[in-house]
C-alpha cells in the first residue's frame, strides 16, 4: 500500500461501510459531501464531513491531503454524478488513484473510461456472493475469511526487488509450500504489464524484478516469505 | 335394526386404511389433475375413444370379424362402465355422511334418522347422475346393448369423453362457461329468429306450388341454413313475403354470428393471462428439484444469470405484473402469485425437502423478505433461506425471521474497497478465480473416508504435479479449515478439498479419483 490519506466522497450506506473498514488503514481519511442533507447526517453519526460541489476547484483536496499519497472512494448517490466527480477528479490530478462505485456493469464501462482505477459494480458483486454462497459455500468461506477477516490465514501480493533470490529463477525452481507453507496463487509478469497467471496453469515461469507475486498463508509464514523475496533474509 | 347395521358398516369403512387407500388411488385416478399417473390413464382412454370411432368407420362399408365386434361392443363398453361406477363411487364419501349424520343425532340426544342421511346421499348421487359428462358416459357406454342397431350411433358420444381426458378441452369448456349468461341469452336470441321464421316462411310460401317450402320441416331447414349465414340454395323463397322474410333473418344472421364470436373472443382474452399462469404453474410443479427466487429485480436477472450455470432450474414468484413482464421476456420461469402467501405454495404444490434447492429472497425491500421468510417458515423449518440486506438496521430482524444467510451489499463493498486499495493485485486474482472469468478456477472437491492415499499420491501423478494447489481440506466434523495439508491428515467422508487447477484437470482429478476407489 503506497497511499496514507484517503478521500471519500458522498455519504451513505456504502460510504459508511468503506469509512468503518478502511479508517485504521489511513493517517488521514476525508469525507466530502454534496448536499446540506447529507452534511447533517453525517454529522449526526459523528463524521467530520466536508461539503464540495463538481466544479473543479480541488484546492480543498490539495491542501488537505498530499495528492501523491492519497486513495479517492468515489461513492455518490447518482452514477451520473459519480462518472462526474471521476473524471474531474482525473483531469485535475492525472495520477491520483480512484476506486469508484458504480450500480451495475453498464455504469461500471463509463466510470473506467472516466479514468477510475478500479470500479466496484454493486449489482454484479452482490449477484456474485449470493451464486457462490449457493453454488460453492465452502469455497466462499474460506476466500472470506482469507480477504476480509482478521483470520490466521492471509493474502499477500509483494513486488520482486532487484536483489531478491527470485530475480532470475524460475517459478518451479522454488518450492513454495513445502519450503516456506505458503500456495502461489498468481505472477503478475512486469514485462506483460498488469496481465497475471496462475502459479497452477503450469507455465514456467520466468522470474524478474518488478514481477508480483500472489500467496496465501499464515501471516508469519507470509510475512518470513516477503522479506526473504525482497532479499531481507537469505 | 337397520340403521344400527348401517351405522356399522359406515365406521368400518371409513376405518379400513385398504379400502380408503384404494378409494384415494381411483380418485387420484380419475379426478386428481396433478396425480402423476393421471396421465396415462387418460391416455389409455383416449386410446379406446379412437379406436372404437375407427371400428365404427370401417363397419360402414367392411364386414368385421367376430372379435373386433366383441372388443368393440364388449370389452371397451365394459371398461367404460367400470370407470362411470368408479366415479359414481368416489363422487363422494357416503361412509362420513352417515357417521355426521349419527354423531349429530347422538349429540343432539336423537334417534338416528336414517331416511335423512339416505335422502342426501341419494341427492348427491343423483347430482352426480346428471352432470352433463355423466350423462356422455353413460350414451357412451350404450353401444354395449349392440343388438340395437341405433345405439351404435353413441358410439360418437365416446368422442365427447375426450373433454375429460384432454386438458386444453376443459379449459375450452371452462372459458366458455364464464360467459354462460351472454351464450345463453343468444341462443335463445337465434331459437325465438328460428321459430319466428320457420312458421312465417311457412306460412308465406307452403300454399305456392312454386315454393319448395312444402312442411313445417322445410321452413324450419331453410331458417336454419339461412341464420347462420350457410345457405345452401337448395331451398329458397319465391313469394315477395317469403323474400322478405329471408331478407330479415339474413341480417339476424350476420348479427348472430357476430355475437358468437365476440363473445368468444372476449371469454379468451379475459381469460388469456390465467391460462398462462396456469401454464406457468403446472411447468413449475413439475419441476423434480429447483431453486425458489422471490422478488424480481435486476439483481435476481444476475443471480440468475450466475445460476444457470448449475443447471438447475429456478422458479420465480413474484406479484407484480410488469415486473413479471420484464421476467417472462427474458424467458425465466415466473409464478404470478405473492410469494408471502401460503395459498401460492399450496397452488404449486411444493414439496419444500425434496423439490427446492434453496429460497432465496430477492424483493426490493426488507419487510417483503421478512414476510415472505416467515411464510415459508412456517410451512418448513429445514429448508436453507438466503436473503440480501437492504439495510443494515434490519440485519436481526431477518436473522430471526429464520433466514440462514443474509447477504449486506453494502458490508462487502466496505470489505472490499479494503483489499483494493491496499492489495489491488491479490484482490484481482481472487476475483478472477471467483468469476470463472479464466480456465483457471477455485473448485470443491467432495471426499470420501479412505481417499487419504489416493488424493496425495494422484497430486504426484505428472499430470498434476505443479498444476495442481490443493488450498486446504474442510473438515466437515470439526467445520475447521486445514492450509496446504500434509498426507499424513486423515480424510472423512464429507470433508472438502479446495482445490485451484485448469477446469478440465479439476474434472480428471475427480474422475481419477473416484474410478481409483472404485478398483
Amino acid at each position: 500500500m503506497k497511499q496514507t490519506c484517503a478521500a471519500i466522497f458522498g455519504y451513505n450506506e456504502y460510504s459508511k461501510q468503506i469509512i468503518e473498514k478502511i479508517k485504521g488503514l489511513y493517517h488521514n481519511v476525508g469525507v466530502f459531501v454534496l448536499t446540506d442533507e447529507e452534511l447533517l447526517i453525517a454529522q449526526n453519526h459523528g463524521v467530520l464531513a466536508d461539503k464540495f460541489d463538481l466544479s473543479d476547484h480541488w484546492q480543498t483536496i490539495e491542501e488537505r491531503f498530499d495528492v501523491g499519497n492519497l486513495v479517492v472512494f468515489c461513492a455518490l448517490n447518482d452514477d451520473a454524478e459519480n462518472v462526474f466527480l471521476t473524471i474531474s477528479l482525473r483531469a485535475t490530478f492525472e495520477n491520483l488513484s480512484i476506486i469508484a462505485l458504480a450500480k451495475d456493469n453498464e455504469s461500471m464501462m463509463k466510470m473506467k473510461s472516466a479514468g477510475a482505477n478500479k470500479v466496484m459494480p454493486i449489482l454484479q458483486i452482490a449477484s456474485n456472493v449470493i451464486s457462490d454462497i449457493l453454488t460453492k459455500p465452502i469455497v466462499t468461506e474460506v476466500l472470506h475469511n482469507v480477504l476480509y477477516e482478521d483470520s490466521d490465514l492471509s493474502i499477500m501480493e509483494v513486488e520482486v526487488t532487484e536483489n531478491s533470490p527470485l530475480c532470475g529463477t524460475y517459478l518451479h525452481d522454488t518450492h513454495f509450500k513445502q519450503e516456506f507453507d505458503v500456495i502461489l496463487l498468481a505472477v503478475v509478469d512486469n514485462e506483460l504489464g498488469t496481465t497475471f497467471s496462475f502459479a497452477s496453469h503450469g507455465h514456467n515461469h520466468h522470474i524478474n524484478a518488478g514481477d508480483i507475486l500472489v500467496a496465501i498463508g499464515y501471516k508469519e509464514k507470509l510475512e518470513y516469505l516477503k522479506r526473504w523475496i525482497r532479499g531481507e533474509i537469505l | 335394526m337397520l340403521s344400527r347395521y348401517v351405522v356399522n358398516i359406515a365406521y368400518f369403512l371409513h376405518t379400513c386404511h385398504p379400502y380408503q387407500r384404494i378409494k384415494i388411488f381411483f380418485y387420484n385416478l380419475l379426478e386428481n389433475q396433478h396425480y402423476r399417473y393421471k396421465k396415462y390413464f387418460d391416455y389409455f382412454m383416449m386410446g379406446l375413444i379412437l379406436l372404437s370411432v375407427y371400428i365404427l368407420i370401417r363397419s360402414v362399408k367392411h364386414e368385421l370379424s367376430h372379435d373386433w365386434l366383441i372388443f368393440n361392443n364388449y370389452i371397451i363398453s365394459l371398461i367404460f362402465l367400470i370407470e362411470y361406477l368408479l366415479r359414481f363411487w368416489v363422487y363422494n364419501n357416503t361412509s362420513k355422511m352417515v357417521i355426521d349424520q349419527y354423531e349429530h343425532d347422538l349429540f343432539l340426544h336423537r334417534e338416528f334418522s336414517f331416511s335423512k342421511v339416505l335422502k342426501a346421499i341419494v341427492k348427491e348421487k343423483f347430482e352426480y347422475v346428471t352432470s352433463p359428462m355423466a350423462i356422455i358416459d353413460i350414451l357412451a357406454i350404450m353401444p354395449f346393448f349392440h343388438e340395437l342397431r341405433i345405439f351404435r350411433i353413441f358410439i360418437l358420444f365416446r368422442v365427447l369423453k375426450f373433454f375429460r381426458y384432454a386438458k386444453s378441452l376443459r379449459r375450452l369448456i371452462s372459458i366458455l362457461a364464464s360467459k354462460k349468461f351472454e351464450i345463453m341469452t343468444l341462443v335463445i336470441f337465434a331459437l325465438i329468429m328460428i321459430m319466428v321464421s320457420s312458421v312465417l316462411i311457412y306460412v308465406m310460401e307452403a300454399n305456392n306450388p312454386d315454393s319448395p317450402v312444402n312442411t313445417l320441416f322445410d321452413a324450419l331447414y331453410w331458417s336454419v341454413v339461412t341464420i347462420f349465414t350457410v345457405g345452401y340454395g337448395d331451398i329458397v323463397p319465391v313469394t315477395h313475403e317469403g323474400r322478405s322474410v329471408a331478407m330479415l333473418i339474413i341480417i339476424s344472421g350476420i348479427a348472430v354470428i357476430s355475437v358468437a364470436t365476440s363473445i368468444v373472443v372476449s371469454a379468451f382474452a379475459e381469460k388469456i393471462d390465467e391460462i398462462k399462469e396456469e401454464k406457468f404453474l403446472d411447468k413449475a410443479t413439475k419441476l423434480e428439484r429447483f431453486y425458489l427466487v422471490c422478488g424480481y429485480s435486476p439483481l435476481t436477472y444476475e443471480v440468475i444469470r450466475k445460476l444457470h450455470k448449475q443447471r438447475l432450474p429456478i422458479v420465480i414468484l413474484e406479484k407484480d405484473p410488469q415486473k413479471i413482464e420484464q421476467a417472462r421476456a427474458q424467458g425465466l420461469l415466473v409464478i404470478g402469485y405473492d410469494s408471502a402467501s401460503l395459498h401460492t405454495y399450496h397452488l404449486l404444490k411444493v414439496n419444500f425437502e425434496q423439490q427446492v434447492e434453496a429460497v432465496i429472497l430477492l424483493h426490493e425491500s426488507d419487510v417483503a423478505n421478512i414476510y415472505a421468510a416467515l411464510t415459508i417458515r412456517e410451512l418448513t423449518k429445514s429448508i436453507p433461506l438466503y436473503s440480501i440486506l437492504h439495510h443494515p438496521e434490519n440485519r436481526r430482524k431477518l436473522s430471526l425471521a429464520g433466514i440462514n444467510s443474509i447477504i449486506n451489499p453494502h458490508e462487502i463493498i466496505g470489505l472490499m474497497s479494503k483489499i483494493v486499495s491496499t492489495q489491488p493485485v491479490a484482490f484481482e486474482v481472487i476475483h478472477a478465480l471467483r468469476s470463472e472469468e479464466t480456465s483457471t478456477v477455485v473448485e470443491e472437491i467432495w471426499l470420501d473416508s479412505g481417499m487419504s492415499e489416493r488424493f496425495f499420491a494422484l497430486l504426484h501423478d505428472s499430470l498434476f504435479y505443479q498444476r495442481f494447489s490443493v488450498l486446504g481440506i474442510y473438515k466437515y466434523a470439526t467445520e475447521e479449515f486445514l492450509f496446504n495439508p500434509n498426507p499424513d491428515i486423515k480424510i472423512k467422508a464429507g470433508d472438502v478439498a479446495i482445490v485451484i487447477a485448469n477446469r478440465s484437470l479439476v474434472d480428471e482429478f475427480r474422475t481419477k479419483l473416484h474410478r481409483k476407489q472404485k478398483k
